[in-house]
């Protein structure tokens, strides 16, 4: 009944990573490293590259301090939840579920439910922005594109996987390409990456700061990024004793995310941010890898925003479903027909049909949305990192596995600045609106 | 029968009406009979008590417990429901998850034991205190929520102290719980409440729990009934024990239901009905005791004392397999002879001798003399079992055949 485990989650995981081996140079490069890597581009989604585009544009280079500090809280949680799982062979909803009970699962899946569907909204919208670059009508295109989604997850073509993941991974390089074709301030970029300065901290921009720096925590570590990886983990059947490999996997997969997001930022703050450009529409966010793209710029940034889009819609929908079965055990696998697995497809056509309705809005533009999403993703963060934190610092069930004292402080640490970064962003949004 | 849910955190008092603490866990041995031993109760002060059952005077509004009364030890095989049952994933023999222990169920007769796991939905808004909310689905969205629950016997129980729960056979041939123990818990209820109660499940659970109901009590659910519901489950339950329960019912009545059948069942039902006529078929009942070959002989007897109260003869104890077909046979004698935990597959005897609903009565009589038995199982097509013949029913037509008696 419930075969999650070797559900449609993990086979499209598993589709993603076998698929790597043959993709070409660059693919052959992420194939060594596995789950971070999947991880790494999936991080990335539209919701992703539109907030990391946002910071640039608006924020310039300070932004990239705080990438540097949570690049090691990233990496940190990550490892933390591939751990836990290689060590108990449960997932963290198995865990919580188990050692909290219904009540406490209940409301951790509605805050993830509510978390997710935020990214899947803004996911929807990139969509809807790739149409209007694109110059297709809207209403069919996100009709065409949630008929695919659906067929995606019930049929998810291998070839299809592995061209997603190819484009993304062209995509995310584009930026790279772009950063260095914009000829940045190299200096003023790095030394913000430790410090932020050069630039007039008024109360506007602090404000600012805060708000979509809490967005760029949000996108980064995502509430349903720790689900994924521990549930991936349990899916790797990874031995206890080859943990090493896991977590250095895990430590590379934090690295390759920021990695990209850094170049993100970069290409916007150089070409947007230094010019004075306002980030409201497409394309405007396409000049950001103008300097590599040329003409094809808004054409390229189309493709990909839809690309991402699509991805993160796929993802974080699969990973919602997922959980809610884990949390509550009931039937869960699209092997099975829709009437034994109601709850699996009931919530992910649910979250579809939700995030499409709020996405067809007008008002409804990805760069108004996007860091809005990722600060709810944010304020979840401590409530899944105290469970987290919980688990993997107790002996009873980790054993020899107890995290290291500097492990658990700097996730504590790191959960208490979130919170206090939550509640300012959140007065400052009532004080100050 | 309680659920766990509903015990748990529930107020525990002393007969004077002195606060001692709330039910925190509960304690059960190990077994295949999962008895329960002790009960944890946290007091004030954030203290566990472990308090024996024997101490639990009456479970009301509160858990009244004894005045005086013995802390218990633990015993070696003791594990608990909350921390050793509840929320546990239930996983199938190669490892695959399945679904989540989201109630336990726990009866109270004869004694105290956990006899099965709620899987449904319904656990967890029980749990959540929302329990109108799968009823609201079910009535006003056509929706089956349907209750469902899993009995003690399919869960390997020794396995229980790994963190997971692991079921002993394979998921599609779970028997789910044991319809005998909700058709028992239905029996005290009153009828109103019963039709409540068996809403709750899907039709087939419930068509099977109504089939292990006694006679009485199904005919007057099947008089309490709308003729739709009613006609429903009949075509629902078994065909012989549809034509029992027909009969148990006034004529008007029963015309009213078979009237509402659909053409197919009615001719089946009204076929077997004929066989009522035939000799043997009016000598037959279906008071006999049915076990299952993998149940030890101690469950056996406890059997014996719950299910065969009202029985006017027991001379043997029929083993049936799960289509009901008839594999096996022993008497009491040879039960009270073996080790309370020797499964029945060691002892029964196989090939029983029987006898069909077409076999005259003079050949039955001839084999019950010649074999030196005091009952016949009579068969069907398959060798599905359809009562018996026992020596009492026989022994008019012998007196009225004999001259020389």
């Amino acid at each position: 009944m419930l075969n999650l485990v070797n559900g449609q989650l993990f086979r499209l995981r598993d589709k993603i990573f076998l698929s790597f081996p043959f993709l070409q140079r660059i693919a052959i490069f992420f194939a060594v490293f596995g789950p971070a890597t999947i991880t790494a581009m999936a991080d990335n989604d539209a919701s992703g590259v539109a907030t990391y585009s946002i910071a640039g544009a608006k924020l310039g280079y300070p932004i990239l301090f705080v990438l540097l500090v949570i690049t090691p809280l990233l990496a940190i949680t990550q490892e933390m939840g591939v751990r836990l799982t290689v060590i108990t062979k449960k997932g963290l909803g198995d865990l919580i579920r188990e050692n909290f009970g219904v009540r406490t699962s209940f409301l951790i899946f509605t805050s993830l439910l509510f978390a997710n569907l935020a990214t899947i909204t803004v996911d929807l919208t990139a969509i809807k922005t790739a149409s209007s670059l694109l110059n297709l009508p809207t209403f069919p295109f996100i009709l065409v594109m949630l008929i695919t989604i659906v067929f995606f997850v019930i049929k998810g073509g291998y070839k299809l996987t592995q061209n997603i993941m190819l484009i993304s991974s062209l995509f995310y390089l584009t930026y790279v390409f772009s950063a260095f074709r914009a000829k940045p301030d190299w200096n003023l970029a790095l030394s913000n990456l430790f410090v932020p300065h050069s630039i007039q901290f008024n109360g506007e921009y602090l404000r600012n700061f805060l708000f979509i720096g809490l967005g760029v925590i949000g996108t980064t570590i995502t509430p349903w990024g720790q689900f994924f990886i521990s549930s991936f983990a349990f899916d790797k059947k990874i031995a206890a004793s080859r943990i090493k490999f896991a977590q250095i996997e895990t430590y590379v997969g934090a690295f390759l995310t920021n990695f990209f997001s850094f170049f993100m930022v970069v290409a916007t703050a150089a070409t947007l941010f230094v010019n004075g450009i306002p980030l409201a529409t497409g394309e405007q966010a396409a000049l950001a890898i103008k300097p590599f793209a040329g003409e094809m710029a808004g054409v390229l940034f189309a493709v990909g925003i839809l690309n991402a889009g699509f991805m993160g819609v796929v993802i974080v929908s699969l990973s919602t479903a997922y959980a809610f079965s884990e949390f509550f055990g009931l039937s869960g696998s699209l092997d099975r027909s829709f009437t034994q697995n109601r709850g699996f497809y009931i919530i992910f056509l649910f979250q579809l049909a939700v995030a499409a309705i709020i996405s067809l809005f007008p008002q409804a533009s990805l760069f108004k949305l996007a860091v809005t999403a990722q600060v709810i993703n944010a304020i979840m963060l401590p409530l899944v990192f105290k469970y987290l934190i919980h688990f993997t610092s107790s002996k009873n069930i980790m054993g020899n596995f107890v995290n290291s004292d500097f492990k658990r402080r700097f996730a504590k640490i790191a959960t208490v600045i979130i919170i206090a970064a939550s509640i300012a962003a959140i007065l400052s949004a009532i004080l100050g609106g | 029968m309680y659920y766990f849910s509903e015990l748990y955190r529930r107020k525990v008092e002393t007969e004077g009406g002195y606060y001692v603490g709330r039910l925190v866990d509960i304690v059960f041995l190990q077994e295949d009979t999962p008895k329960i031993t002790r009960i944890l109760v946290q007091n004030g002060q954030k203290n566990i008590l472990s308090i024996p059952l024997s101490a639990v005077r009456k479970i009301n509004h509160e858990i009244t417990i004894n005045k005086s009364f013995n802390f218990s030890p633990a015993l070696p095989n003791e594990i608990t429901i909350a921390k050793h049952l509840l929320d546990k994933q239930i996983i199938d023999l190669i490892g695959n998850k399945i679904v989540r222990v989201n109630d336990v169920l726990i009866q109270n007769n004869p004694f105290f034991y956990v006899s099965g796991i709620d899987i449904s939905l319904r656990g967890i808004a029980r749990r959540l205190g929302v329990c109108f909310i799968p009823d609201f689905l079910n009535n006003f969205f056509k929706l089956n929520l349907a209750l469902k629950l899993l009995s003690w016997g399919d869960i390997q129980n020794l396995e229980l102290a790994t963190g997971f729960v692991k079921l002993r056979k394979r998921e599609e041939k779970l028997s789910r719980l044991r319809t005998e123990d909700l058709a028992d818990y239905l029996e005290k209820t009153n009828i109103k409440n019963a039709g409540k109660f068996l809403k709750s499940f899907d039709d087939k659970k419930a068509a099977e729990i109504i089939a292990d109901l006694n006679l009485n009590y199904q005919s007057a659910l099947f008089m309490d009934f709308k003729p739709e519901t009613a006609s429903k489950f009949l075509s629902l339950i078994d065909p012989d024990e549809a034509v029992d329960v027909l009969y148990a019912l006034p004529f008007k009545r029963r015309e009213q239901i078979i009237s509402l059948l659909s053409e197919e069942k009615r001719q089946e039902l009204e076929y077997l009905m004929s066989f009522t006529t035939t000799p043997v078929g009016n000598l037959m009942t279906s008071q006999y005791l049915a076990v299952s070959s993998n149940q030890t002989a101690k469950d056996v007897i406890g059997k014996i004392k719950r299910d065969t109260v009202d029985y006017s003869f027991l001379a043997a104890i029929y083993v049936l397999n799960d289509e009901k077909q008839l594999v096996g046979v022993f008497s009491p004698h040879e039960l009270l002879l073996q080790n309370p935990e020797t499964p029945v597959f060691k002892f029964m005897i196989q090939n029983p001798i029987v006898a069909h609903l077409s076999t005259p009565v003079e050949i039955i009589v001839k084999k019950l003399l010649k074999y030196r038995i005091s009952s016949i199982p009579i068969v069907g097509k398959n060798k599905k079992m359809l009562g018996i013949v026992t020596i009492d029913d026989i022994s008019d037509f012998v007196l009225n055949h004999v001259g020389w008696l």
